[in-house]
């Protein structure tokens, strides 16, 4: 089992684009989420608590300028919340499901002969910046998204704080979707 | 970590056991029944201790047990030992060394190995003849056989009962000493005495003869004999007490470390040893080697535990588990076999001593991968060997394995990971920095492990209730064949069977209780970090469970406070809001907490949740079936909610004044879900800050004036007045605006899902100020219940939309349509200038008259001030009748000012006249002239009003001029250098003024000027000003102007030019003088303003003097001059007319000049004179030759304008002099004509040619020469 995004979401602190991919389940042999769309809000709307906290430390110790928060926290053994915030405050979550993909051939033969399952939990790892390529695709997307005039960024992360639109761009929802699909731990470029 | 034995899993900590001193309670090690009886009885003879010393001791000591203490390596470094301590009277009861042999067993060898009734070779053990290691054996060393047995006695100090005592103490230790040696245990023994004397220090020497003795008696080693001194002193005791306790540490770890070398012994030997009798029944099967190994490794490793060696107690561990899920061991145990379980239990035990010796080092990392690991491990093993994970034993133990994890880190008390840090897990370690780690092998804090336990609980019990119907029938009623089925279908390690897990017909074990039970310990967690938002979604969880349960109340504590406080809502989590919304409503209902009900059905009203089918969504329906005590009346602040309701209100200007009206719009918007109930609204209620009153709609059913189109709907609403008292009355009206008037109207406020309800009205505006709408409160309420909602207006940029008719809007223009500037009452003061002038002239007094009209309802009380601006104003004079003069004061340059000049009260509609008098101004200028009048009303003394006029005040000069200075011959003769008289008068050098004696001329000065004023004015006097020379005189001979002689004057237009001439005579005053002299005259016009206006009978009494200054001539000087006049003879009536013309040469020069005259014939006249002659003069001197021409072609009727060049030219530059001559022709009616005499004056010397300067009338200069004039022949 290798790791997938379940979910990446795009939050001010209003949900501002979420999109949720299908999970490997074992017990079924299929892919689909694994959670609900509520119970995805939930574990979205809670890296928020994180993100408070995280800012906070930041602050005072006066790190963490590059936006990346890497691991917010595991959310469960299955799944892990990363975090980057751009300088404009806008927060890209994405959960990481660490079980969330069928083993490919090559990987599974890899295993196949080393019965220790301790290598297949090793490989399944994260290293830390791993999750840095998704943030880059995202903000890229992001910022192509801005460039559009006709995205009025106050209608959705209103600088007072309340409400906001979600984000309902097509060309967004595909570059999620692409950069969702396309991840596994290792890529450097999305 | 609680579902596991007792004992099983704590911490090891070296075992001291304290004899001989009272405690009160019996001292029961918790053997047990069958092990009682074989137990060896160790007993003290003597009476136990009660002292106070003693006491103080034990509890010094069991003050410090370590048992309890956190289980890390960084506590335990500061530590010089750790005891777990407990306390035996007189007697204690260790576990046999060695088992007995069964009852009824008959030896069938005379050499029969007894072994420990622990061992799986005793058959009284549980674990004969095949079990590994149970927590029997982990007890006996941490509870039933200390490393250390420290006896209590007291040292008398009373000499007589002195050695009696020493040799009961030798005695009875010597017994206790043979009794354990007897045991067969090699617990060590250790002696404290406590002297009973109070001043032992006179026999120290005593005392220590006597400890000797007593030592060798009992053979102790200087180590095991501890003296512990009578006194007083509580850091006495604590010091000997930590001296002994350090001491005796040091016995203790040496005892383990025996036990860790004998296990590592046996392990060493390679074999597996034979029971003490082979087994009989079962498999007959015995414990292969293998199974032996672990059991030495895990002793071992429990023993390096003790010493606290937590690296040789994990490698030990490790080496058991390992071994023990090896392929020899586990693999070979039938998972139907009770063995399965007792290895899966003692790979529990292993790996949670594995993961605490982890934690101990700090390797937090490497411990949440042991526990993953040790989970994959045991899950592969169920699903390849046991019933597989996906039934409730699986989550149950997945569930308490999260516990477990949860408890470690609780015990290990990693301060990183306290909530004060705010951290939620652990960086990981560096041993594993750089490798592949999984998110969950950072160690998170313990709520997210109770939140696992949590999650695999519910997944229990959803495995649980899945439990056929026949399998949860407790097996006495079911057939045997089914329970034998059923045996092998559910894994019940430490878990209850299924007909115990989810029984038919009566309550099982408590699912809900323990997911709860785990979800608020996790939320506790969360909370203390400031995880809010997963607290609360813990919340969530645990009311689901809660609701399965019906703990309603619990449900409604749980969630209000995470529906009322959380963000959620305002942040756009409309799932997360919509499943509290639900989750809270019904437990409310269940409750009876209307309050909740209502604002949950309030907010669920919005279409922005999604709707719930077969619900009624009527808020007046929303208490069925709620038992309420009193009517509920709940008030809802903005933003609490997400209200399907919404306002927005505009002013339509931007500004109004007071007194007037300003047009507003209010519309309220509902985004209800379309199917839902209309609402109605009873009363809502508008409030502004600032000045403006209150506005209240009631709801009146019906109302004509709707029109009602599309999705909104638009009625004109009158407001009325209502006082003070009757707005007090009013239920609907919030408590803060009681005060003040309101303003009362009446509207169909019938609120229907999706629609808009816009109301125009006029809102009367009273004070002056900036007045911004505030809020809205709606009241919604029925007999059951009174709802209120305000709502804060918001100010939106771009969506600013007036409703015109009920489709059709547009954007009000004005950027802040919430605010309406209230302009104060418009002054009615006014002030008017009746005769304002665009022009004033220079060198006039002006004098400036305003009327102050009051043209307010009452008498006013006015003060004027006056403020003059511009370059240099000059200060003027405020004339107010009643009142005195006042004068200006200038402030700075550029402005003078009058201030709060009285004006006294001016009734209503009367004015006052208030004259202004300025100077008269010598420069053409330009001034701002502001009169502010302030004033304030008898009626309203507070308020001052002002009211400003601004004149621009223009000065001009009325006259320009430009003068010619044109030479004359002077009739007088020169004076002469030869006359002495002239001269000698030059020569007396007194002061007595002598008239002039120098050279004369004469001149004609002709001025043009012209009025620039803009209306005509009366010209009474021209003249000129001659600056008096100190080389020379000037007097004016003749003036010739074309002004009456009356002195009345004359209107001069705009624009016209006028001419006067004054001949003037220049002398010097001496005759050496002959210097040019400057000549300065300023030309001074007198006039008046046309008395057109008999009324203003000061301006036209008023004679004004404009002083024109003239550019400087320049009069006399040493070149000689030749001037041509003429005279015309006509001697008789249609005669030749004969010109005479006169040629002067002057020469002022001192020099002796001669010249030479040339006329040239011409064919126009003849002429008589010198054709060609020599004039020599002498300095000083001047001279005339005449000639007489008669011109050829006189002028007729019909060549009269052959040149036609006489009336323009006259007045051109040329300076022909003909001025005069003009007006003189003007008279005779003539016209003539100019010839040209070809005249050449040259001096002989220098051989240049003199210029001919026309010196009068007739003459004229010309490009070519001068002209003279040939009038017309007269005809009669």
């Amino acid at each position: 089992m290798a790791t997938a995004i379940p979910s990446i979401a795009c939050l001010g602190n209003n949900p501002l684009h979420t999109s949720i991919f299908p999970s490997y389940d074992p017990s079924s042999n299929s892919f689909r989420p694994m959670r609900t769309p509520l119970q995805f809000s939930l574990i979205l709307s809670s890296t928020l608590d994180v993100f408070e906290l995280r800012s906070r430390q930041n602050a005072a110790a006066g790190v963490g300028l590059t936006g990346d928060f890497g691991l917010l926290h595991a959310v469960d053994d299955r799944l892990a919340a990363y975090g980057f915030e751009t300088n404009t405050g806008t927060r890209f979550v994405v959960i990481v499901d660490m079980r969330g993909r069928r083993i490919d051939g090559a990987l599974a033969a890899g295993l196949a002969d080393g019965r220790d399952k301790r290598i297949a939990g090793a490989a399944a790892g994260l290293r830390e910046g791993e999750m840095r390529p998704v943030f880059k695709a995202m903000q890229v997307a992001y910022i192509r998204l801005m460039q559009n005039p006709f995205f009025d960024p106050d209608d959705h992360s209103p600088p007072a704080g309340q409400g906001g639109r979600k984000i309902t761009s097509r060309k967004f929802a595909e570059d999620m979707r692409r950069i969702g699909e396309a991840w596994t731990p290792g890529v450097t470029s999305l | 970590m609680d579902e596991y034995p007792a004992g099983s899993l704590d911490h090891s900590v070296p075992f001291l056991l304290t004899l001989g001193t009272r405690t009160g309670a019996p001292y029961d090690a918790g053997l047990s029944a069958a092990l009682k009886e074989q137990a060896v009885l160790i007993r003290s003879d003597l009476a136990p201790l009660e002292s106070d010393q003693a006491h103080a001791l034990l509890r010094y000591m069991q003050d410090r047990d370590a048992s309890r203490l956190p289980c890390n390596g960084r506590d335990a470094a500061g530590r010089k030992y750790r005891f777990r301590i407990k306390t035996a009277e007189r007697s204690l009861l260790l576990p046999p060394r060695r088992a007995r042999l069964p009852e009824g067993f008959e030896s069938p060898s005379p050499t029969v190995v007894l072994h420990s009734p622990y061992s799986p070779l005793s058959p009284i053990s549980p674990l004969y003849p095949d079990g590994l290691v149970d927590t029997q054996w982990i007890r006996k060393h941490q509870d039933l056989v200390p490393s250390v047995l420290l006896c209590f006695y007291t040292l008398a100090s009373d000499p007589t009962l002195a050695t009696l005592c020493d040799n009961q103490i030798k005695t009875d230790v010597n017994n206790i000493r043979a009794l354990l040696s007897q045991s067969g245990y090699k617990t060590r023994l250790a002696v404290v005495l406590l002297s009973d004397h109070v001043s032992s220090a006179s026999s120290v020497d005593g005392v220590q003869d006597r400890l000797e003795t007593i030592r060798r008696g009992c053979g102790l080693d200087s180590k095991a004999l501890f003296f512990v001194p009578s006194s007083d002193s509580q850091e006495e005791l604590d010091r000997v007490a930590e001296n002994m306790l350090t001491t005796l540490y040091t016995v203790s770890v040496e005892y383990y470390r025996d036990l860790g070398r004998h296990s590592r012994k046996k392990r060493g030997r390679g074999i597996a040893p034979q029971p003490t009798v082979p087994p009989t029944s079962g498999t007959s099967q015995t414990l292969s080697l293998a199974g032996w190994n672990v059991r030495y490794d895990f002793k071992s490793a429990v023993f390096a535990e003790y010493r606290l060696e937590m690296d040789v107690a994990l490698r030990s561990y490790e080496q058991a588990y390992e071994n023990l899920l090896s392929s020899e061991l586990m693999e070979l145990i039938p998972s139907w076999s009770p063995r399965w379980n007792e290895a899966r239990f003692l790979a529990d035990v292993v790996a949670v001593r594995c993961l605490r010796c982890l934690l101990w080092n700090g390797q937090h990392s490497a411990a949440a991968r042991r526990w993953q690991f040790h989970r994959e491990r045991i899950a592969d093993f169920v699903d390849r060997r046991g019933r597989g994970t996906n039934n409730y034993g699986w989550e149950a133990w997945e569930a308490r394995w999260a516990v477990v994890m949860a408890d470690l880190i609780d015990k290990v008390d990693i301060p990183e990971l306290a909530p004060t840090t705010l951290r939620l897990y652990l960086p990981p370690e560096k041993s594993v920095m750089g490798e592949r780690l999984q998110p969950w092998e950072l160690l998170h804090h313990t709520g997210y492990w109770y939140r696992l336990a949590g999650k695999h609980l519910q997944a229990r019990k959803v495995f649980a209730y899945a439990i056929p119907e026949d399998d949860r029938r407790s097996p006495s009623s079911s057939p045997a064949s089914h329970v034998a089925k059923a045996a092998f279908a559910y894994d019940t390690y430490m878990c209850p069977d299924p007909y115990e897990e989810y029984p038919l017909g009566r309550a099982g074990v408590n699912h809900g209780q323990m997911i709860v039970d785990h979800l608020i310990r996790a939320r506790s967690e969360f909370l203390k970090r400031r995880q809010t938002r997963f607290a609360a979604e813990v919340s969530l969880e645990c009311a689901r469970e809660l609701a399965a349960a019906k703990g309603w109340q619990n449900i409604v504590e749980l969630l209000r406070p995470v529906w009322k406080e959380l963000p959620f809502r305002v942040e756009g989590w409309i799932a997360i809001a919509e499943e509290l919304n639900w989750a809270l409503r019904t437990a409310a209902a269940e409750v009876g907490d209307a309050e909740l009900v209502l604002l949950a059905d309030w907010e669920l009203l919005s279409r922005d949740f999604a709707k719930r089918p077969n619900w009624h969504y009527d808020i007046t329906r929303s208490l069925d079936g709620v038992t309420i005590t009193s009517k509920p009346s709940v008030s809802i602040r903005d933003g609490q909610l997400r209200s399907f309701v919404s306002a927005s209100f505009l002013f339509k200007n931007e500004e109004g004044k007071a007194g007037q009206s300003v047009r507003s719009q209010l519309s309220i918007k509902s985004n209800a879900h379309p199917e839902s109930a209309p609402v109605v609204l009873n009363s809502v209620y508008l409030s502004f800050n600032g000045s403006l009153d209150g506005v209240i709609l009631r709801h009146q059913e019906n109302e004509q004036a709707m029109k009602t189109r599309g999705k909104a709907t638009l009625a004109i609403v009158l407001l009325t007045r209502q006082a003070d008292s009757d707005a007090q009355s009013e239920p609907e009206t919030p408590d803060e605006v009681t005060s003040g008037v309101t303003l009362v109207g009446s509207a169909d406020l019938t609120l229907r899902p999706g629609q808009t309800l816009v109301f125009n009205m006029e809102i009367p505006l009273r004070e002056p100020g900036e007045t911004r709408a505030d809020s809205l409160t709606i009241n919604v309420g029925s007999e059951a219940f009174d709802l209120r909602q305000s709502l804060t207006f918001q100010e939106r940029g771009n969506t600013n939309l007036w409703y015109i008719s009920p489709s059709a809007t547009k954007p009000v223009a004005h950027p802040q349509p919430l605010a309406v500037r209230v302009l104060p009452r418009p002054p009615k003061m006014e002030v008017r200038c009746p005769v304002w002038k665009e022009q004033y002239y220079t060198d006039e007094p002006i004098s400036l008259v305003f009327e102050v009209e009051n043209g307010e309802d009452v008498e006013a009380l006015a003060k004027l001030d006056v403020l003059l601006f511009g370059e240099k104003p000059p200060p003027f004079t405020v004339v107010i009748a009643d009142h005195e003069d006042q004068t200006s004061s200038s402030v700075r340059s550029e402005e003078t000012r009058l201030s709060g000049a009285p004006m006294g009260t001016i009734a209503s509609s009367k004015s006052l006249a208030v004259r202004l008098r300025l100077p008269p101004i010598d420069r053409s200028s330009r001034y701002d002239l502001t009169l502010k009048v302030t004033y304030f009303l008898p009626t309203n003394p507070g308020t001052l009003i002002s009211q400003t006029a601004v004149f621009q005040l223009n000065v001009v000069n009325p006259f320009e001029a430009n003068y010619d200075l044109l030479p004359r011959v002077h009739p007088d003769p020169w004076p002469s250098l030869f006359d002495p008289e002239g001269v000698a008068g030059q020569a007396s050098v007194d002061d007595t003024p002598h008239p002039p004696k120098g050279i004369s001329q004469a001149w004609s000065l002709i001025t043009r000027y012209a009025s620039f004023a803009s209306e005509p004015l009366r010209v009474t006097d021209i003249d000129i000003a001659i600056h008096p020379s100190p080389t020379s005189r000037c007097i004016t001979t003749t003036k010739h102007t074309n002004l009456p002689a009356s002195g009345a004057g004359r209107l001069i237009s705009p624009k016209t030019i006028e001419v006067s001439t004054f001949a003037l005579t220049a002398q010097k005053l001496t005759v050496d003088d002959r210097a040019p002299a400057p000549l300065d005259i300023s030309l001074t016009i007198k006039w008046t303003r046309p008395d057109n206006n008999p009324s203003s009978d000061t301006s036209t009494s008023t004679v004004n003097t404009t002083t024109l200054p003239i550019p400087r001539f320049t009069l006399f000087g040493t070149e000689p001059r030749v001037l041509a006049s003429v005279v015309h003879h006509r001697r008789k009536r249609g005669g030749t007319p004969l010109i005479a013309l006169t040629i002067t040469i002057e020469n002022a020069s001192n020099h002796f000049l001669t010249f030479g005259l040339a006329m040239e014939p011409s064919e126009a006249f003849a002429f008589s004179g010198p054709k060609q002659t020599t004039v020599s003069l002498l300095p000083v001197s001047r001279r005339g030759v005449e000639y007489r021409l008669l011109p050829f072609h006189l002028p007729g009727a019909g060549a009269g304008d052959g040149d036609g060049t006489r009336d323009g030219e006259g007045v051109g530059e040329q300076g022909g002099g003909t001025n005069e001559g003009g007006e003189e022709e003007d008279d005779d009616e003539g016209e003539g004509m100019w010839i040209r005499p070809g005249l050449v004056v040259r001096d002989k010397y220098f051989q240049k040619v003199l210029r001919v300067i026309p010196a009068g009338e007739g003459v004229r200069g010309g490009k070519e020469g001068f002209e003279v004039w040939v009038p017309r022949l007269r005809e009669e």
